[in-house]
């Protein structure tokens, strides 16, 4: 059975992470989720730095991305947290606040569109969980990844507001670990999983601050033996890979035992007998070999 | 330890944010709060939180775009005081005022120049190393957000 999805791109894995626009398209028709791509979306916008800006202008466009899938009666699939955060947090409040529904719509007016609160919206993570099942993904693996260790950082934007995003649990998520498990892998517990990356402290200008904050969790990784890290959020994996470079020359404990990180669906084109030369771990800026038992 | 002076009259920030009325200065959040955790400026005594609900003029403090909105302090406090949507209000006043770091304004006019918050041109020099197709710019979108930045208020300020 496939599922279609009306693909957003968002901005940061078309700019900075082509590679895994690419092995989208290619791995998640495999197990069931069919991509249809749009250029008519714009920015979502970021739920931190433009829906700071101006939050009614962040709502209208946002409900203006919305519109495009409502249009073409399909659900919307995101890869990014940041994306599916502001996606489900307007799609949400329009649904159930009339009032406001009526405001964004008078903006909406001036360029012929209208929300009608018809779709849902949706991570990639979302999708396996209420979709495909993880028990069905288990079942379509075809190279599980038996042995590897792998430290899952689940992120912030997913987990709050919870009452919305209802995906997992905000103090102690699991889902993340569990999507690992059903890849073959085996999922490390450390002490910092739920901590946020701090890759915004870098962006609002505080770079020491930053490489402190992604060096504590690093840390606890490595005393929790992972060989890898992971995560579905693509700001948080630029924390890790080229942030981790960053970190390092500060930090000489991380430069000893560099820890790489893969991208969720990296991780998911890996188990579905994909080479690390297939996914483009060549374009990663942490790429210490990783030992995949085939 | 401080204890967390609210000024609770019923200036603009509060009066938008009802919520924190009834924060009893438990200090909680700032437990959690990554950038009291990082930044060194700092501390438990004196927290990222503290300083802003402290400050004169809270909007005029930059460091308020450092908060990404985690939520660990909506999370943890123990009264729903929601804190991030107190940043979120004082983020908005401050981009209003011409205080906001430049780089957001320089965000937003590359936002309504191309519809994306990345430069195509440079965006498209990396897609071609992996194989990709190029993004195309789309003028009918970015039309569209000019109108809806002119009809939702959203200011302008040239920044070099």
């Amino acid at each position: 059975m496939m599922f279609s999805y009306l693909f957003f791109k968002g901005c940061t894995i078309p700019a900075s992470l082509p590679n895994v626009e690419k092995l989208a398209l290619e791995v998640l028709p495999e197990i069931g989720i069919n991509l249809i791509e749009s250029d008519e979306f714009t920015c979502c916008p970021d739920p931190i730095r433009l829906k700071g800006a101006n939050q009614y202008f962040w709502m209208s466009t946002a409900a203006r991305n919305i519109t495009i899938a409502e249009e073409k009666k399909l659900n919307i699939m995101t890869l990014c947290n940041g994306c599916e955060n502001t996606l489900a947090i307007v799609n949400h409040k329009l649904k159930n606040n009339p009032a406001l529904k009526k405001t964004v719509n008078e903006a909406l007016k001036n360029i012929g569109r209208e929300f009608k609160g018809t779709i849902k919206t949706r991570h990639f993570l979302q999708v396996l969980k209420e979709d495909i099942g993880l028990d069905h993904l288990k079942k379509m693996v075809k190279t599980p990844l038996t042995g590897l260790k792998v430290a899952g950082h689940p992120g912030c934007h997913l987990l709050m507001p919870n009452e919305i995003l209802k995906f997992d649990n905000p103090v102690d998520p699991e889902f993340y670990d569990q999507y690992i498990e059903a890849l073959g892998a085996t999922p490390v517990d450390y002490l910092t999983k739920a901590d946020c990356c701090g890759i915004s402290l870098a962006l609002a200008g505080d770079k020491e601050a930053s490489s402190r904050c992604v060096k504590t969790k690093l840390i606890d990784m490595q005393l929790s033996g992972a060989q890898l890290i992971s995560t579905a959020c693509p700001s948080c994996f630029n924390q890790f890979d080229s942030g981790q470079l960053m970190a390092s020359r500060d930090y000489p404990q991380l430069k000893e035992k560099p820890i790489p990180v893969l991208y969720g669906v990296e991780l998911l084109a890996l188990a579905m007998g994909r080479s690390l030369e297939d996914i483009g771990y060549n374009l990663h800026r942490v790429k210490i070999p990783i030992k995949i038992k085939r | 330890m401080k204890v967390l002076r609210l000024k609770y009259e019923k200036n603009e920030i509060t009066k938008k944010n009802k919520a924190i009325e009834v924060c009893f200065k438990c200090s909680t959040c700032s437990k959690f709060c990554p950038i009291t955790q990082h930044v060194k400026k700092y501390n438990l005594e004196d927290s990222f939180i503290t300083q802003l609900f402290e400050a004169e003029k809270p909007e005029a403090l930059n460091d308020v775009w450092m908060c990404c909105a985690c939520e660990k302090c909506v999370i943890t406090c123990p009264q729903d005081a929601n804190p991030t949507e107190v940043f979120t209000n004082l983020k908005e006043k401050s981009y209003q005022e011409g205080l906001a770091p430049s780089i957001v304004y320089r965000l937003v006019e590359q936002l309504l120049q191309e519809s994306t918050v990345y430069s195509i041109k440079f965006a498209n020099m990396i897609r071609k190393r992996a194989g990709l197709k190029e993004v195309k710019k789309n003028e009918k979108a970015v039309k569209e957000l000019n109108v809806l930045a002119e009809k939702t208020g959203l200011e302008r300020k040239e920044v070099n």
